[in-house]
């Protein structure tokens, strides 16, 4: 308990700094799409003037964007890309920053296994990603409502913020084991945002070329897919017990891994 | 009943020597010394006493207990202060102690006012706040805090003025009455001759030897060194128990072991500009003393 409200505390502000931005850009974006509605332009037409490649970078595929849950389902990739990049950090720098900050010494001569201190870490980055994700949820509905003659779509974005909740869990996992596995902080936090990074471009990649559509299972970002949650309201059970499975490996691994270490001062 | 129990421990980083076939045991009751230069794998040791590393091979106990298999369970009745202190920086030194306490059943809490005013420590300070010394006391107070049966000090003494040094010891004693028995690291052989009983001589990651202090202050080095004018009849000076006699410009320095009143005999009547007399250096010594053994002992 006293290691899981240290954690907490440690990360109070980093997790309001967070979802300060998630809001603002939910609130930006939603501006933006007042802008496009009251535009007597024909947004579409305007569109698919662009190149492709462009238009998939920015996570603009063929949803009509003139209806508010199809310019909706384009967030969901910043939303992806922000929480991963949250949750992957927070999971690599929370098991390694005993070591960082030189306080291995410390926690681990307690008289507490080294799990009875990771799990509550571990907990703690669990709970920070639920309210980044209820944050979303809420300023998501918030501004739908706005722009929505008061339907917030409960329904639809409650089914995107629980994908996007696996998405959360997964990148948590996966900072986390490599906090435990790599010798220290930087490295871990170093190789966590490359591989956010090569999952991103991978799942442009795979938006470009149909050639490379085999690819797509080796990207978490191609796991759900905006536009199929917000108007198929359609949420891949595959890709969800996938993501699942692997977490709990990741986690496992977390724990092994770390029990094997050897502590440095 | 031997409170810790070394057997053959050996821990290699990778290649890197870390510790080799290290043994020895400390009693129940005693203050025990480890002493060895810099590097020698004083903290290695204590590291893996701590399960805080994973041997390579070997094997040692705390209370009869492994203590890797046994760890969390020993580590209530030990109580550590690492060599270097680092605690959670934005914390305070209240909070960073109180931390501590909530680690372990039935802590006494009104210790930690208790000890913050021996030792002289402002509660309310911030960590980033402090001196290194005064971080020191945060780790000397958290080491001491819950009263444990095994106290591990790694280098404790750094960073402390002589005054404190003499609280910290002081402390030290006192718990040790209490029945606390200490494992003291350190690389300067005079405070451990101060408090401790035995000391284990460590030396490139092997134990060179354990002995008791009293034999170890028949090797009694002095380190001279006298600054004077003009000449000076270095003979004069090469009497039974001078070692290393060199002749530096004005200055002659020699290692004398023996009755220090004959030293004091010669120098009566020495015009000299300066003198000083020094505890000589682990190094020093191990080069003076255990090197010379080891050719002696295998001609």
């Amino acid at each position: 308990m006293n290691v899981f409200k240290k954690e907490m505390k440690a990360n109070i502000k980093s997790l309001i700094i967070w979802c300060c931005a998630q809001v603002f850009i939910i609130f930006a974006g939603m501006m933006k799409y007042q802008g496009f509605a009251d535009s007597q332009v024909d947004v579409n037409a305007l569109f698919a003037a662009f190149p492709e490649e462009i238009m998939v970078v920015f996570g603009i595929g063929s949803v009509d964007i003139t209806k508010v849950a199809g310019f909706y389902s384009v967030f969901f990739l910043y939303f992806m890309l922000l929480a991963a990049v949250h949750a992957v950090m927070f999971g690599a720098v929370a098991v390694s920053k005993e070591e960082r900050d030189h306080c291995a010494d410390f926690v681990y001569t307690k008289p507490v296994r080294r799990f009875q201190v990771i799990w509550p870490k571990l907990l703690a980055g669990l709970i920070n990603i639920l309210i980044f994700n209820i944050v979303t949820f809420c300023a998501s509905v918030f501004f739908i409502a706005q722009h929505n003659d008061g339907n917030g779509l409960i329904d639809k974005v409650s089914l995107t913020m629980l994908a996007l909740f696996i998405l959360q869990l997964f990148f948590l996992a996966l900072g986390s084991m490599f906090g435990a596995v790599l010798k220290n902080t930087k490295r871990a936090t170093a190789a966590a945002s490359g591989l956010v990074m090569g999952f991103f471009i991978l799942s442009v990649a795979v938006d470009l070329y149909d050639k490379l559509d085999f690819l797509a299972i080796f990207t978490p970002f191609k796991y759900f897919e905006g536009a199929t949650l917000m108007i198929n309201d359609q949420l891949s059970f595959n890709s969800a017990a996938i993501l699942l499975v692997v977490s709990l490996v990741f986690f496992v691994l977390t724990f092994v891994a770390f029990n094997r270490r050897d502590l440095s001062t | 009943m031997n409170v810790i129990e070394i057997n053959q421990l050996t821990k290699y980083y990778g290649k890197h020597r870390g510790i080799e076939n290290v043994s020895f045991s400390v009693e129940e009751g005693e203050i025990f010394g480890f002493i060895g230069p810099n590097g020698a794998g004083k903290s290695t040791t204590i590291r893996a006493l701590l399960s805080l590393i994973h041997p390579t091979s070997g094997s040692a106990t705390i209370f009869g207990k492994d203590c890797i298999k046994y760890g969390s369970e020993i580590r209530r009745d030990i109580g550590y202060l690492p060599s270097e202190v680092f605690y959670y920086e934005h914390m305070k030194v209240k909070e960073v102690l109180n931390y501590s306490a909530s680690f372990y059943d039935n802590v006494d809490t009104s210790r930690i006012a208790s000890l913050a005013e021996v030792m002289n420590l402002d509660l309310n300070k911030r960590i980033d706040d402090l001196s290194y010394g005064n971080k020191k006391k945060v780790g000397i107070i958290q080491g001491l805090l819950h009263e444990p049966r095994l106290i591990i000090l790694d280098e404790p003494t750094g960073g402390l003025d002589p005054l404190m040094q003499q609280t910290f010891f002081e402390l030290i004693r006192a718990e040790n009455k209490k029945g606390a028995t200490v494992l003291f690291s350190s690389h300067i052989l005079s405070e451990v001759q101060k408090l401790c009983g035995r000391v284990a001589i460590i030396k490139d990651g092997t134990i060179v030897r354990v002995e008791n202090i009293r034999d170890m202050q028949k090797h009694n080095y002095k380190k001279f060194t006298l600054d004077y004018k003009g000449v000076m009849d270095v003979q004069h000076f090469n009497l039974e128990g001078v070692t290393n006699l060199t002749v530096n410009e004005n200055s002659l320095h020699f290692l004398f072991k023996g009755d220090i009143n004959r030293m004091v005999e010669r120098l009566q009547g020495q015009y000299l500009l300066n003198l000083l007399v020094e505890e000589p250096s682990l190094e020093e010594i191990f080069m003076h003393y255990y090197q010379k053994e080891e050719k002696e002992a295998q001609p």
